[in-house]
């Protein structure tokens, strides 16, 4: 899967955003199954934004935004599920849980959404390697953030996808977690030879970032 | 497993009541309308299954009403013939011809003696209700044949016989009998032949002769001039056909009431279904409007929860055929009631009317059947309709 950016602009930031250098806002910018991409940015220029430009959730933006060769403007939501479904994976920012499923309910969700890509024992796996494996059975309504967070994490994992979007994946945990989190995200990418874009306030080292951009 | 997770997420039970109100309305709309077609067809059969028919009701002797305006002046015209011909629920149509001669006849025996001026009249054979093999006549032939009314008999055996002192007489004694018929030409010559009766009819009141000979004794007898019919048989699959008294009504015919007095029934009958028709298609369009209105209302409480499940990837087939399957059972279980009750009612209905020599089916008709599935298809596809339209308003 490929995402071309081409000299896109979100309406609504228009003036700000073109005042400033950007490697995305106003330019040709791509993100393909190869790229590990990092970008990083300060509050308010953009960031979850853009990640909703590329899940395909807003199209408030000038320019032109490609999925392979799918254009921006066509919302066929037959092919839309069908890329969330098998291509395109998402971790975002509000985490976007159902709060009266239990955590394992939220993670089986988009298990069998699709073709399933794993089977239902994969989800305690990736619990334990995280530590939840104590609130699969609880509402993620009781959850903290913290804990939101890594259920959101893997169920993102869950599925099948060749590219994976991030929306400051790690903003609830602590160092340690996050050093765990990332050694399991970089093994999926690796697994399905997928790439990833992630948005984050500071510089970090969780991956081999292949590309690091500036919004 | 997937609609398991729908189910938490998409809860169908908001508006409880709405849903059985609508699902009450439904029952009941599909009650009416299946029972008005059950009601129909079973009418129908008693019109026109065999069990049911009576032989002499489906043929009907027609003339015009003898009044002020048309007396003397009774002839069917060749339009008024050709109008009825052409009419679709008149299957034949034969003419009764009349003798144009005068005629007597006397008996040969003298302890029954009677004699009688007379009239003849004829007509094609399909249309006569006795079979007798004597039932032709050549000139060659040893007697007339004839067909005489029941009621003849039974004026003589029951009025004529106690009034005058006579002995009566059985319809086989009658047949064994000869009779001296007597022909009176244009100029008051006579000439006698020997007549038989060889049966007795319920269908036409007159005295019958064969064609062959009413044909023969017109050259021979009669004056020259030939007429059209004033009275004509016609046979119709359905006597009490409202059409058909209307018909004979706007043309100043009359027939047999009794024989169509069924049509007064039918018509009640016929306004009965019709408000069943009507009243439960009424009840039908409400039902739907309900219905959809719940699935709206479904759809519009969760919202937020399809909104997610369509960002998280759900395509809007899934979730369709999820709500489908939570929408449109019930419907199937609802036709398959109306049907089952309909079902009952009709096996008691045989029952009940088997008793009374009335037969009707022990099932339900298939039309009815047939009206059920075509009555599913138009629930699926308001269903189907309905989730398609609210769910595309989602993204």
């Amino acid at each position: 899967m490929q995402i071309i950016l081409n000299n896109i602009v979100p309406i609504p930031l228009k003036e700000k955003l073109l005042s400033k250098k950007s490697d995305v806002w106003n330019a040709v910018q791509h993100f393909s199954s190869k790229d590990w991409v990092k970008i990083k940015a300060p509050s308010g220029t953009g960031k979850t934004t853009l990640i909703h430009i590329l899940y395909k959730i807003r199209f408030d933006f000038d320019g032109e935004m490609l999925w392979n060769d799918f254009l921006s403007n066509n919302t066929n939501e037959n092919i839309i599920a069908e890329t969330r479904q098998q291509k395109l994976s998402i971790i975002f920012q509000d985490l976007r849980l159902f709060p009266n499923l239990t955590a394992r309910e939220n993670i089986e969700l988009k298990r069998v959404l699709p073709k399933p890509y794993y089977d239902a024992s994969t989800i305690d796996l990736m619990a334990e390697k995280l530590g939840v494996t104590h609130i699969l059975h609880q509402r993620t309504g009781l959850c903290s953030y913290g804990e939101q967070q890594r259920i959101a994490i893997i169920r993102a994992l869950i599925q099948p996808f060749e590219l994976l979007l991030m929306d400051e994946p790690f903003s609830h945990l602590d160092k340690e977690n996050i050093t765990i989190a990332a050694t399991l995200i970089a093994e999926e990418c690796a697994k399905r030879n997928a790439g990833f874009v992630l948005t984050d306030l500071d510089d970090d080292n969780h991956f081999n970032y292949s590309k690091q951009l500036s919004l | 497993m997937l609609f398991t997770l729908l189910k938490k997420i998409i809860k169908t039970s908001a508006g409880k009541t709405k849903f059985i109100m609508a699902f009450v309305g439904l029952s009941v709309a599909l009650l009416l309308i299946l029972l008005a077609i059950q009601i129909q067809a079973n009418y129908n059969q008693l019109l026109h299954g065999k069990s049911n028919t009576d032989s002499t009701a489906n043929f009907l002797v027609i003339n015009k009403v003898v009044n002020n305006n048309t007396v003397n002046a009774t002839i069917l015209s060749d339009e008024v013939l050709t109008k009825l011909k052409k009419q679709p629920f008149i299957d034949a149509v034969g003419n009764i011809s009349g003798g144009r001669f005068k005629a007597s006849i006397e008996s040969l025996i003298s302890s029954f003696p009677f004699y009688t001026d007379i009239a003849f009249e004829s007509v094609q054979n399909d249309f006569i209700d006795v079979n007798s093999k004597d039932w032709n006549w050549n000139e060659e032939s040893n007697f007339i044949p004839m067909i005489i009314p029941n009621m003849f008999l039974d004026i003589y055996n029951f009025q004529f016989s106690i009034s005058q002192g006579y002995p009566q007489i059985t319809p086989d004694a009658l047949k064994m009998m000869n009779f001296k018929v007597n022909l009176y030409n244009t100029n008051g010559q006579v000439q006698s032949y020997i007549g038989r009766i060889v049966g007795f009819s319920d269908r036409i009141s007159s005295v019958l002769v064969p064609q062959s000979f009413m044909n023969w004794a017109n050259e021979k007898f009669g004056n020259k001039k030939t007429t059209n019919p004033g009275r004509v048989v016609i046979r119709t699959k359905d006597p009490g056909n409202p059409a058909l008294v209307q018909f004979l009504k706007d043309n100043g015919l009359t027939t047999d009431a009794d024989k169509t007095r069924f049509s007064k029934y039918r018509q009640i009958v016929n306004v009965i279904t019709n408000v069943s028709w009507v009243t439960g298609a009424v009840m039908l369009l409400f039902a739907l409007l309900v219905f959809t209105l719940f699935i709206q209302l479904t759809i519009a409480s969760c919202k937020n929860e399809i909104q997610l499940l369509i960002t998280l990837g759900a395509s809007p087939k899934q979730l369709q055929s999820f709500l489908m399957k939570q929408f449109f059972p019930p419907n199937i279980f609802i036709v398959l009631i109306a049907l089952i009750l309909i079902a009952v009612v009709q096996f008691a209905l045989f029952a009940l009317l088997k008793a009374q020599n009335i037969f009707v089916s022990k099932f339900i008709s298939y039309y009815t059947i047939i009206a059920a599935v075509i009555v599913l298809l138009l629930l699926w596809w308001v269903n189907k309709a309905t989730i398609k339209k609210y769910i595309k308003g989602k993204e």
